[in-house]
């Protein structure tokens, strides 16, 4: 989290691709994969380190990795989902990896039908919003309701994005299945935020 | 009522089972009553590390693995530290089992 705005400050900002001058920071990849081989989540639960398997609770072995930093959900059925990457090419290397994994403790385990689900982006337009104006003015793509939650939920239709804005000027991005729907949510919605900018006193 | 048989692995269990198989080699104890003598083993140490130990430990690591499998965590801490009253003390290396003690009133 040292650098927020991702690119900004190592390397110039693309304005033709992001005219608000600020890029999206990946901050979760969810990714899924067909290990297409039934598994023994026990025997897996029982070999492979840093794993946890509690039938009781959830149906899947837990595990993790350090590089790249993620977890993933394994199924008896051999499905897998793979959370927590930075990005895409991370939560495939990371699928990859479980995998192999997999593969050592002798399952024949193949790599079938990997998919990015979801994108997961933030950033900061380091200025504060009012909420309120803005869930007026865009009433039909707006869920404001401060007692239940302090963001703005905007579900943006293209493209299909939903953004979580914040009176801060915060904003969260999700929903995206490659990264240029979050580039696209967020410039599209830049210039509202502009619009809808708290003047402070 | 079911026990941990975790003890059973620590110097004086060690101790405990090796007299126990001397004793039914040696024809002066059925193998039952020796089974029956490391149950009584294992409620007697639950109890005692329960009721009778007021020391604490805290240990302080890298954490290198952990598994949860069988409702038993288990931890390997690399370059960890453990206070206790009298003192501190390092080590490369140390293996954690814990249990959950809920699960034996079930």
């Amino acid at each position: 989290m040292a650098d927020p705005q991702g690119l900004e400050g190592n390397q110039p900002v693309d304005l033709s691709k992001h005219p608000s001058g600020i890029v999206p920071t990946l901050q979760n990849i969810v990714s899924t994969v067909n290990l297409d081989c039934k598994l023994d989540l026990k025997a897996i639960a029982l070999q492979a380190r840093n794993a946890e398997y509690n039938p009781k609770r959830f149906a899947a072995v837990i595990m993790r990795i350090r590089e790249p930093k993620t977890t993933a959900l394994i199924f008896a059925s051999g499905k897998m989902v793979c959370t927590g990457a930075k990005s895409e090419q991370q939560s495939k290397l990371a699928a990859r990896k479980y995998a192999r994994i997999i593969q050592k403790l002798g399952f024949p385990a193949k790599f079938k039908d990997f998919k990015i689900q979801n994108i997961v982006g933030s950033c900061d337009v380091k200025f504060p919003i009012r909420l309120e104006g803005l869930a007026y003015a865009h009433g039909a793509f707006s869920s404001y309701e401060p007692e239940l939650f302090p963001g703005l939920i905007y579900r943006m239709k293209q493209p299909k994005i939903v953004l979580l804005i914040f009176v801060s000027g915060k904003i969260v991005l999700t929903g995206a299945k490659v990264r240029d729907e979050t580039y696209t949510a967020f410039e599209n919605i830049y210039p509202v935020l502009t619009e809808f900018r708290k003047v402070q006193q | 009522m079911a026990t941990f048989e975790l003890y059973r692995r620590s110097t004086i269990g060690m101790c405990l089972t090796e007299t126990l198989d001397q004793m039914v080699s040696g024809g002066v104890l059925s193998p039952e009553l020796a089974i029956q003598v490391l149950i009584q083993f294992d409620k007697s140490m639950t109890e005692a590390l329960e009721h009778e130990v007021k020391s604490k430990v805290s240990i302080k690591g890298h954490l290198h693995t952990y598994r949860f499998c069988d409702n038993v965590w288990t931890f390997i801490l690399q370059n960890a530290m453990l206070k206790y009253d009298e003192g501190v003390e390092n080590v490369e290396s140390v293996k954690i089992v814990a249990c959950d003690s809920k699960l034996l009133s079930q």
